[in-house]
This record gives C-alpha cells, sequence and structure tokens, in this order.
C-alpha cells in the first residue's frame, strides 16, 4: 500500500469524524433551544402536516400490503401444522413488534426524511438561511427545530396507523379470503397481544427511529454542500444513514427490550 | 395611498418603535459607522485578505468593488458577522463584530438591512408574507398595522400590486425589489447590498439605482454596495473602495478613482480586457514552447 493511499484513508477517517462531531454539535444546539410551545405550535403543526399527514397515504397503502403478504405466508406455513387459526396472533406480533416500527421508519426516511434535507438544502442554497439570520431570525427555533420535533412526534403516530392498516391487512387476506374464522383471528390476536410489552415497546421504537431519523435528514441538510450535487448527496445520505441507522438501532432495542442485556 | 406619502412614510420604525435607540440621535456624516481594519481571512488553504482596511463614513453610498473572486461579498459578510476574520477588527457602530455572543449579534442585525445576490426570498410564501416576515417574528404589532407597513414599503419599491405573488412568479428584477422592500421593513441604519445590479435589464438596473439613491435620503441611512458593474455604481455611490490582491488598492469619489493613478484602478474603472490582471491565465509554459514546437 503506497503511503498516498494511507494519507486518503487517514484523510477520510478525519472527515469522517468531523462530519460526525458536526451532526453532534448541531444536535447538542438543537435540543438546547428553549421550547415556546406556544409560539411555535403554528410551525410545529405546520411541518407535522408536512412530514407526517403527507406521508398517511404511502404508510397506508404499505401496511395494507405489508399485512396481506403476511396473512398469505403465514397461513400457508401454519395451515401444514393445523396452527391456521393462530394466523391474527401471527400477524399482530409480526407487525407490532417489527415490521411496524420499522418498516415505517424506513418509508418515513424516503418520503419525508428526503424531503426534509432536499428542503432545508434548498434554503442553504439559495441563502433564505443566510437571509434569515440576517432578520436576526435564528433557523435553528425557526426552521430546524419545529421539523425536527414534527418527524419525532409524527413517527409513532404514523407507526400506529401503518400497524393497525396492516392488522387490517392480515384480516382480509385471512378471514375474508381464506377463511380463517373471524372469532378465532381476533380473540388470539388479543390473548398474545400484550399492551405494555408490545404495544408500548413498538411506541418506544418508534420515537427512537423517529429522533435518529429526523436529526439525521435535518443535519444533511444542514451540512449540505450548496450545489446540486451537493443536494443530491445530502438526500441520498439521508436515506442511507437513516436506513442503516434504524436496522442497527432495531437490533440493539429489540435484544434489550427481550432481556437479552 | 399615493406614490409621494409612502416615500414620507420612511423611517416610521426608526421615529416610533425605535425612536430611543442611541443609534439614531447620533449626527450623520461625522464619523466611521463600520470600520476593518487590518483584517485578514483565509478560505480553506486560500488566502483572502491579507491586510484589508477600510472605512464607511456614516449616511453615505459606499461602494466596495473589484474584479470577480476578489473578497467583496466576505467582506459584505465579515461586516455581518456571518464570517469571523482570522485576524483584525471589524467594528459596526462601536460594536466589535466578531466578539460579539449570538444574541448581541442578533440585537445588531436588527439594526442591518442586507440585499442578496439572488434575493432570498422564502418560497412558500407571499411576496406580502416575505416582507412581513420580520415584523411578525420581532414584533407582536396588530394585523392591520403590519398590513399597512408591508404595503407601504411595497409602495416604495413600486410592488403593492404584487403583494399576493409567490416568488416563483416574479422577474428577476421584481424579486430584488421585493427583497428590497424586506430589507427596509424595520427601518436599518446600515443597509448592505451584495451585487444590487447582476443579471438585471438595462430597465431594471436603473430602478434599482433609483431606488438605492432614494432609500438612502428618505431614511438617512448607511449603504454600502458591493459590485464589479462600474457605471451603475459610479452613478450612485459617494465613495469607492477598490479591492484587489487581498488589501484595499484605491479610494476616492468616483470621479477621483476614474483617473487613480494606480493603474490596476485605471484597468478596472475603464473596463481595459489588459493591463496589471492581464488577459492571459498564467501558464507554466511559454506561448511559443507549446504551440510553435
Amino acid at each position: 500500500m503506497s503511503i498516498s493511499s494511507v494519507a486518503k484513508l487517514g484523510r477520510s477517517s478525519v472527515d469522517k469524524c468531523a462530519h460526525l462531531g458536526r451532526a453532534l454539535q448541531f444536535l447538542v444546539h438543537l435540543l438546547s433551544i428553549k421550547p415556546r410551545p406556544l409560539a411555535n405550535f403554528k410551525y410545529l403543526m405546520e411541518e407535522m402536516f408536512a412530514v407526517g399527514v403527507q406521508s398517511l397515504i404511502i404508510m397506508v397503502v404499505s401496511g395494507l400490503f405489508v399485512g396481506m403478504v403476511i396473512a398469505l405466508v403465514g397461513y400457508t406455513i401454519l395451515a401444514k401444522f393445523g396452527g391456521a387459526q393462530q394466523l391474527g396472533q401471527l400477524v399482530a406480533l409480526s407487525v407490532l413488534r417489527e415490521l411496524g416500527p420499522v418498516m415505517t421508519a424506513l418509508l418515513f426516511a424516503g418520503r419525508a426524511g428526503s424531503a426534509l434535507t432536499a428542503e432545508i438544502g434548498l434554503m442553504k442554497t439559495t441563502e433564505q438561511l443566510a437571509a434569515m439570520e440576517m432578520m436576526a431570525v435564528d433557523p435553528y427555533s425557526r426552521v430546524f427545530s419545529p421539523r425536527f420535533w414534527a418527524g419525532v412526534y409524527s413517527m409513532p403516530l404514523l407507526m400506529l396507523i401503518f400497524s393497525s392498516v396492516a392488522i387490517f391487512g392480515g384480516y382480509l387476506v385471512g378471514v375474508r379470503w381464506l377463511g380463517v374464522d373471524a372469532g378465532s383471528f381476533w380473540s388470539n390476536m388479543q390473548v398474545a397481544v400484550s399492551f405494555r410489552y408490545d404495544v408500548c415497546q413498538s411506541i418506544i421504537k418508534s420515537v427512537v427511529f423517529g429522533f435518529v431519523v429526523t436529526w439525521i435528514a435535518v443535519f444533511q441538510g444542514v451540512d449540505s454542500k450548496p450545489t446540486a450535487a451537493g443536494m443530491a448527496r445530502a438526500t441520498t445520505m439521508t436515506v442511507v444513514s437513516s436506513s442503516l441507522a434504524v436496522l442497527a438501532l432495531d437490533f440493539i432495542l429489540t435484544t434489550m427490550m427481550i432481556g437479552g442485556w | 395611498m399615493g406614490r409621494v406619502p409612502a416615500i414620507a412614510c420612511f423611517g416610521f420604525f426608526r421615529h416610533t418603535a425605535l425612536k430611543n435607540n442611541a443609534l439614531d440621535e447620533r449626527p450623520v456624516g461625522q464619523q466611521a459607522i463600520i470600520s476593518l481594519q487590518h483584517v485578514q481571512f483565509h478560505r480553506e488553504q486560500r488566502e483572502i485578505f491579507s491586510d484589508l482596511t477600510l472605512e464607511i463614513p456614516r449616511g453615505k453610498i459606499t461602494a466596495i468593488m473589484g474584479p470577480s473572486g476578489t473578497g467583496k461579498t466576505t467582506a459584505l459578510r465579515l461586516i455581518a458577522g456571518q464570517l469571523i476574520p482570522d485576524a483584525g477588527k471589524v467594528i459596526v457602530d462601536g460594536q466589535s463584530i466578531p466578539e460579539l455572543s449570538r444574541k448581541e449579534l442578533f440585537a445588531c442585525r436588527k439594526h442591518l438591512g442586507m440585499l442578496f445576490q439572488n434575493s432570498a426570498l422564502f418560497t412558500n410564501l407571499t411576496v406580502f408574507e416575505n416582507v412581513a416576515f420580520p415584523l411578525r417574528e420581532h414584533t407582536k404589532l396588530p394585523e392591520a398595522v403590519i398590513r399597512t407597513l408591508v404595503l407601504m414599503k411595497l409602495e416604495a419599491v413600486g410592488l403593492r400590486g404584487a403583494s399576493e405573488l409567490l416568488p416563483v412568479e416574479l422577474s428577476g428584477g421584481m424579486a430584488r425589489r421585493v427583497a428590497l422592500a424586506r430589507a427596509i421593513v424595520f427601518d436599518p441604519t446600515i443597509l448592505l447590498y451584495d451585487e444590487p445590479f447582476t443579471g438585471l435589464d438595462p430597465i431594471t438596473m436603473g430602478v434599482i439605482v433609483k431606488l438605492i439613491r432614494e432609500l438612502n435620503e428618505a431614511y438617512d441611512m448607511t449603504s454600502v454596495i458591493v459590485s464589479h458593474d462600474v457605471k451603475e455604481t459610479a452613478s450612485i455611490a459617494d465613495y469607492i473602495y477598490l479591492i484587489a490582491d487581498g488589501r484595499v488598492v484605491g479610494f476616492g469619489s468616483p470621479e477621483e478613482m476614474l483617473s487613480h493613478h494606480d493603474l490596476r484602478v485605471r484597468q478596472f474603472m475603464q473596463g481595459l480586457p489588459d493591463g496589471p490582471v492581464p488577459f492571459h491565465y498564467p501558464s507554466r509554459r511559454a506561448y511559443d514552447q507549446e504551440l510553435l514546437s
């Protein structure tokens, strides 16, 4: 390995560390902003509409298909062992424990995360953020903070909607199409699903994913280079980094929740 | 409201909401309101300013000129506190800008207005809301007062009729006039213009030139124009600084600059294609060696 390769590797590592340092510094600044719930309520609602309500269609459609596929595959397997009546339990636990929070976060990163990065990156490129600072308005409290908290609050709500629709999709395929008894479907689900261990834990996962995905999305926008290529790179980085972070965090959180740690 | 009364209404904020501010009681034209002293600034490996010293007199229109890439906009950003110098002092109205906390800097910026080169309008807000933005953020004025103030400023730049348009529906010149209305909505003491004439047609350029002159007189403002458009800038500036090689190479009134003894100043002011700033980019090999051998 030539000395230039070592130097290149070193430079790349230093750049990555500097990037992470800037991201942490950004997060600390963001979290240190004095909350003004009344003053910022309007902006928070606007952003929740943009990142939450406008993501609803993709969540509902994806949730429906995910639930239908789980029911179809699950029925095929369970029927071999004569356990088709346990389909409701299988669908609900799969969706609530894993697929709901993870799929919602991945879809959120692709739909709302990339939009947040592009919007903030464009505001930076067109000097809107600089203009705001020149008008003595802090972009952290006026732009970044409402978007960040809107993402954190929206994610668990979207996850609950996604999971509900997925269970309904499972019901359509299992009960309406494949003929599983409706009473067995719902009663087995009711017995197996614990509000405390399943629903609450999936909400906790969603809040963590919402925090991380929105932090990455907003930071990538702020840190993007003000060029077309810089914007493209920033939006790509948002989706890639968020997806990897969600999958890694899911493993860590699941391990903690089932008592592995 | 007619056109003339709108101009007459300039200064509403300075003489009402901000009337207790000491800034407004100082006599105009007696001292420098902006002072850059021995400023050094690097960006990555490149030296932008090696020793920049200049003073902007109060109440005048002062232009900072120079060829592309000499750091004119950087100088403006140093004045506005968007950049911190490596060394030297940046003093705006008695305050050392690099030493201010973020809160103090924001307080100082309430007396500064800035017109950005690409207007920097908020794309999701209408023209009216763009101009109203600083008022909504910093005051709790009733909606009726905000409406009156915004329409007055839009009338002053000739765009009251465009108040409901979105920025994407505006031409470049209109967008710049809206940005100007937004920059003056708080009746600033100092107005910074970053390349205000770039990319405009002759009519719009004439409008902007007229507005800069009229606003400066109506408000008793200090205007700093960064530009490389010699004709337009010389027509309204009281003083011109010429920057090259990281420092000031010429200073004077437009007439003095046109007949300046320094060859670099004369080349720039007269738009000569060759001179101290060569036509050819330096090459490692001579012409005859590279092309004729």
